[in-house]
């Protein structure tokens, strides 16, 4: 059993310029003392097309941590978009929380992040070159995707067991907005590209 | 007879997966089972209603599942109710133990992270995980009164472990060669059975945990294995009923008799081996038949019998036959079966993942001794009541009359909730506590301001380091700050940020967009890997991650859109998925199949016996010789009329005589010869300023306190200084060489080699203790004093090389004993529930400090459990009443004020109200004044009525003594009005 369990995670400063630090703030309980400190990534997943373009905004220790409930609120700078591929800076992406013990991943939770102009001129005509000064960033905070992985607490990484087997499967439901309803939903291609305003 | 028998049974179809373990909740409410899970084990609890009535069964509101956890690694092979229905315990082939605890205050949430609409309604986390067994664990057990929690494994090993302080092990039992697969305890506590494939069965005492029998004969004969072996005792004591036992190569489940463990008699039938037996736990007389004249019958048991053959017997004690016999209930062998507490119900499960009840009435089962018969045949046999937990449940729905009592009784719980060792059970419906606040801060503020107030530091190569905020110390705490709570709190947040974006909400809105626009589906289908793969590289500092293996998003394959209906056969297996709770949910159909009743095949060898009432012998192991350490003397001086020893004369020595101020003697014999004299100085230093003086013989010894100083000299001649040096007492002559001395405020006492002790009051000039000869306390050859001391009230006290201390009390002008280190009462005294947690064990009294470290609270006693209640009691109550009288006589102002709390608590505890209503009379004193009265306002300076006012929320705490809270609340409030 995992001896960490994350309780919530709370989306701080949401939605926000893209140019404004991630701020999550995680509440976690730990059932006995930890020996060594946590660590805490954020992953900016910069293009769905390859993971080369990911980039951990930050990582932190988080220790000493004894056996009870904490929190704490991590913040983390906005991507280097000088990183991002041109084509992938407006849309929707993902930002990713890990968290490692004695290093091994045990927890990850993703969020849906969506960027996009607040103006509604820039959002008919998008420049070429995306203008990040006007976008917004806006993590879909309600629909956290949590994946635990079974990690081996008490020794090293390599003493692991058969942690490949026990990998979720992805719950391809809970990418599914909650107001939509499955069986109503209309095929993708009818949705106006604004669908803002459709809503 | 067996016609005419009536009960219904239902069928709960639950996962399809093995269930190998159900218990009912002892309220009768809900019920845990356990077995597999998806990839992991499952334990869970359900509502009890829905089983029982078909309204409520088809009542949408309903809730028939409560709560599940899927924090076992691997299958859940059993799952047990502690006595008191606070926790509950689950074992299961990940070697563990688990054990859970309702978190009173939150509703119903879901898992962070989870899908599921179908949160848990209450929420259960685990409070502690035992680890110890090396192998899969296949049984656990509550000891009565949740005193021990005991759990068997694959690894032959029994584990004993302390329920009151979890997750501490008392002790492992070993002895058993092979997989030890069932457990039961003896109900009056004496006893524990374990059943293995070693075939053998053996009983083992908890007083020492060792082996007291060890069947195997009805076990030779058995082939095979069974997954169980849950054996069961009869809830009279008399009997203990093993699984899988043969006689004649039948399978049969083996009666084994507590008087000389007789294996004489058997339940026969079972086709195949039986896995488990389970005994009503009520006592039960024949039904008095209209018209039949009353006559008095024996009281029987009822014993439910499940096999490998898939069927189910069950038999009552007072008939040769089987009551009933129920084939064909399930596709597969029985796992466990549970017994509502009223007897008339039970749970039965199978490997087939399915779940039976079966319902009995008084006709057919006869009518349940109450509680207090069933006790009454206790204390005959065994001569123990086991009263003490049902009366306390009585009282819980005492109607409480006093506002203030109530106030008390809800501190109670709250204290009680706190503690994370089964304590008293309150009730979970206290007011919710959201708003908690920590330091006078809400959640609130704390969450506004955390960024800001944590504590962020680098380490040595730069990183950044969060020490995180600690919310709630003790995970098993539930008070406060709970994941419930938390979540509300981010669900208003969200609440808000909807109104800010005006209709239509933030939520919705994202949703819509993450689906508008085809060119995304792509990358968002890629982006699906990321939530659930694991980082391939996990480097500490800030750098892209690049990795080419895994899922890319070019191996995916390309749908325009997954179809929902697809979503419902994927399961995420980490989180709860709400699909397949649905699912479930659809098979918790009950239907009502009928069983076949048939009344072949079931035939007890021989008749039970009457029940004779059989005295067990008494607890003989109470006192056991103590082993002590203690600093001998040096042995007497060989001069018969110098009893104790002296100290040898240095030419020079020195010592600090107080710490606040920091004084220091210096001792220089023989400094200079004066007129063929031979003179001593006497040197002092006090916060740096020094003074001495000359003395005409060699100081032998010297002690000082902050206010005096005295020395002893070679002529026998006792000095005594003011710490500025003026002599405050002339010479005094003392008539044998002095043994020891000691000063303490403005008191010294001196012990001669003469056995005799004086204490003198400096400021008073006058005599406490005059000369008084310590013959009396000197009993023995060898005993000698082995350590000395004065109190800061001039109290001298004497430790003797027998252990025994005594003080001298100026006022009886006598020697009273204050402590026996020997003393068996303080080794059975058990007042550890008396303990509060508010007051720090008293540690630098002189009663402490006499009594030492063998005072540990009763460690022994919780051993000898066994002991019977009542003489465990009178030993407990015997030793604080010592404890109360030593402190008195000692003058020892705050360790009587500990022990009288102590003592209150337990009275209060054990419910001795003639004596709780006498202390509190002795406290409160005459409420009207009269000219002549007795009593005094104060005890050793602390004023009665002050202690009384403290002794009272001790009383507020249990219901019973409400009358007489009140009253003495009352009359307190009536004194400090006037």
């Amino acid at each position: 059993m995992a001896k960490v369990q994350v309780l919530n995670v709370a989306v701080l400063d949401n939605p926000s310029p893209f140019g404004n630090p991630f701020q999550f703030e995680i509440t976690f309980e730990c059932m006995e003392d930890l020996p060594e400190d946590l660590e805490w990534k954020i992953i900016y997943v910069g293009s769905a097309e390859s993971e080369e373009y990911d980039q951990v905004l930050d990582s932190v220790l988080v220790g000493p941590v004894p056996a009870g409930r904490h929190m704490f609120v991590f913040q983390a700078d906005a991507p280097n978009t000088g990183l991002i591929p041109e084509s992938d800076a407006v849309g929707v992406t993902v930002v990713l929380i890990t968290c490692t013990y004695r290093g091994q991943e045990f927890i990850r939770i993703g969020y849906y992040v969506n960027n996009e102009y607040t103006d509604p001129e820039l959002r008919e005509n998008p420049p070429l070159k995306p203008d990040y000064t006007q976008l917004q960033r806006n993590i879909l905070a309600s629909n956290p995707r949590v994946t635990r992985f079974h990690i081996n607490w008490e020794g090293l990484a390599d003493k692991m067991e058969d942690s490949e087997n026990v990998d979720p499967s992805p719950n391809i439901s809970s990418m599914l907005p909650p107001s939509c309803i499955p069986g109503k939903m209309p095929s993708l291609g009818l949705i106006p590209d604004n669908s803002m305003d459709c809503m | 007879i067996g016609s005419s028998l009536t009960f219904a049974s239902c069928l709960l179809c639950f996962t399809g997966k093995p269930i190998f373990s159900v218990d009912i909740h002892p309220d009768g409410t809900k019920f845990a089972t356990g077995g597999q899970g998806e990839d992991s084990g499952k334990v869970m609890i359900w509502n009890m209603a829905p089983v029982l009535r078909e309204e409520d069964e088809k009542n949408e509101n309903i809730p028939k599942m409560l709560c599940q956890m899927d924090n076992h690694l691997a299958c859940v092979n059993c799952v047990r109710w502690s006595n008191n229905g606070l926790y509950l315990a689950s074992g299961g082939d990940d070697k563990l133990v688990m054990v859970w605890r309702r978190a009173a205050f939150i509703g119903p949430s879901t898992v962070f992270g989870s899908s599921s609409k179908l949160a848990n309604v209450e929420q259960w986390r685990c409070v502690t995980i035992l680890r110890n067994h090396t192998g899969d664990v296949m049984d656990v057990a509550w000891s009565p009164h949740d005193m021990w929690l005991a759990s068997c494994s694959v690894d032959n090993t029994i584990v004993i472990w302390n329920a009151r302080k979890f997750p501490e092990m008392v002790t492992s039992l070993r002895g058993h060669t092979g997989l030890v697969k069932g457990l039961t305890w003896d109900p009056v506590g004496k006893y524990i059975a374990s059943q293995a494939d070693d075939h053998s069965l053996k009983v083992w005492r908890t007083v020492d945990w060792q082996m007291e029998a060890n069947i195997t004969k009805p076990f030779s004969e058995c082939g095979g294995t069974t997954h169980v072996l849950r054996l069961s005792w009869s809830p009279d004591g008399q009997y203990l009923v093993s699984a899988h036992a043969m006689n004649n190569s039948g399978p049969t489940a083996q009666i084994v008799e507590r008087d000389g463990w007789k294996t004489n008699m058997d339940f026969v039938g079972h086709r195949k081996a039986v896995t488990v037996v389970k005994f009503n736990p009520k006592i039960f007389k024949k039904k008095q038949k209209n018209g039949s004249s009353p006559k008095p019958s024996c009281p029987y048991c009822c014993c439910a019998v499940g096999s490998k053959d898939r069927s189910l017997s069950v038999w009552l004690t007072s008939l040769k036959r089987p009551l009933v016999v129920i084939h064909d209930l399930f596709d597969k062998s029985i796992m466990d079966i549970s017994w509502t507490l009223t007897g008339l119900g039970m749970l039965v499960c199978s490997m087939d993942g399915t779940v039976a009840y079966l319902d009995f009435s008084l006709d057919e089962l006869g009518d349940p001794l109450s509680e207090e018969e069933k006790n009454s045949i206790h204390q005959n046999i065994y001569g123990k009541s086991l009263a003490i937990t049902s009366t306390e449940a009585q009282l819980s729905t005492t109607i409480i009359e006093n506002p203030e009592m109530l106030k008390y009784q809800q501190e109670r719980q709250n204290s009680a909730q706190a503690n994370s060792g089964p304590g008293s059970a309150g009730p979970e419906s206290s007011a919710p506590k959201l708003n908690s606040v920590m330091n006078g801060e809400s959640l609130e503020d704390i969450r506004k301001n955390l960024l800001k107030k944590q504590v962020e530091t680098r380490t040595a190569d730069g990183r950044r380091r969060i020490t995180p905020l600690c919310i709630d110390r003790s995970p098993s705490c539930l008070q406060g700050f709970l994941p419930g709570a938390v979540q509300q709190r981010s669900n208003l947040a969200f609440g808000l940020l909807h109104h800010r974006q005006g209709p239509g909400g933030q939520q919705g809105r994202v949703c819509s967009l993450l689906l508008t626009s085809a060119s995304k589906i792509e990358p968002m289908k890629a982006l699906d890997s990321r939530f659930t793969e694991r980082s391939k590289a996990t480097p500490g500092v800030i750098a892209a991650i690049s990795s080419t293996a895994g899922l890319t998003p070019l191996d995916r394959p390309k749908d325009p859109i997954i179809p929902p209906k697809d979503t419902k056969t994927k399961e995420d297996t980490s989180s709860d998925s709400e699909d397949k709770m649905a699912v479930i949910n659809k098979n918790l159909t009950f239907g009502k199949r009928k069983p076949d009743l048939l009344m072949d095949g079931g035939e007890v060898v021989e008749k039970k016996k009457k029940g004779r009432p059989r005295k067990d012998k008494m607890a003989t192991t109470i006192t056991q010789p103590f082993t002590q350490t203690i600093r001998v003397a040096a042995p007497p001086a060989p001069v018969a009329v110098l009893k104790l020893p002296t100290p040898s004369t240095q030419k020079a020595f020195s010592l600090q005589v107080s710490m606040e101020p920091s004084v220091f003697l210096e001792v220089e014999n023989e400094v200079s010869l004066v007129a063929g004299s031979k003179l001593s100085q006497l040197r002092c230093s006090r916060d740096g300023r020094d003074w001495d003086t000359l003395l005409p013989s060699s100081v032998v010894t010297a002690a000082g306190s902050s206010d005096i100083l005295a020395v002893a000299c070679e002529d026998r001649m006792l000095s005594v200084f003011s710490s500025c040096g003026r002599r405050l007492l002339p010479a005094i002559q003392l008539g044998t060489p002095v043994s020891a001395l000691h000063c303490s405020a403005h008191f010294v006492m001196a012990l001669t080699a003469g056995a005799t002790l004086s204490v003198w009051d400096v400021h008073k000039q006058k005599a406490l203790v005059k000369n008084e000869s310590l013959l009396t306390i000197l009993t023995g050859a060898d005993t000698t004093v082995s350590q000395s001391l004065l109190t800061q009230q001039g109290v001298p006290v004497i430790g003797l090389s027998n252990g025994k201390s005594y003080c001298f009390s100026s006022s009886l002008e006598t020697w009273t004993l204050i402590a026996d280190k020997g003393d068996s009462l303080v080794q059975c005294a058990d007042f550890r529930s008396c303990l509060s947690t508010h007051d720090a064990p008293v540690s630098s009294g002189p009663l402490a400090v006499m009594q030492g470290r063998n005072l540990n609270a009763g460690r022994l006693a919780s051993r000898l459990s066994s002991t019977p209640h009542h003489l465990q009691q009178s030993m407990t109550l015997a030793f604080l009443e010592n404890q109360l009288a030593s402190a008195l006589t000692l003058q020892s102002a705050t360790e009587y004020r500990y022990w009288l709390l102590i003592y209150a608590r337990f009275l209060v505890n054990e419910g001795s109200e003639y004596r709780l209503r006498e202390l509190c009379k002795e406290l409160l004193g005459p409420v009207h004044k009269s000219a002549a009265t007795a009593w005094e306002p104060t005890a050793l300076g602390l004023r009665k009525r002050e202690l009384l006012r403290e002794v009272l929320p001790v009383i507020g705490e249990n219901l019973r003594f409400q009358r007489l809270f009140t009253e003495y609340q009352d009359q307190l409030e009536l004194l400090r009005n006037k």
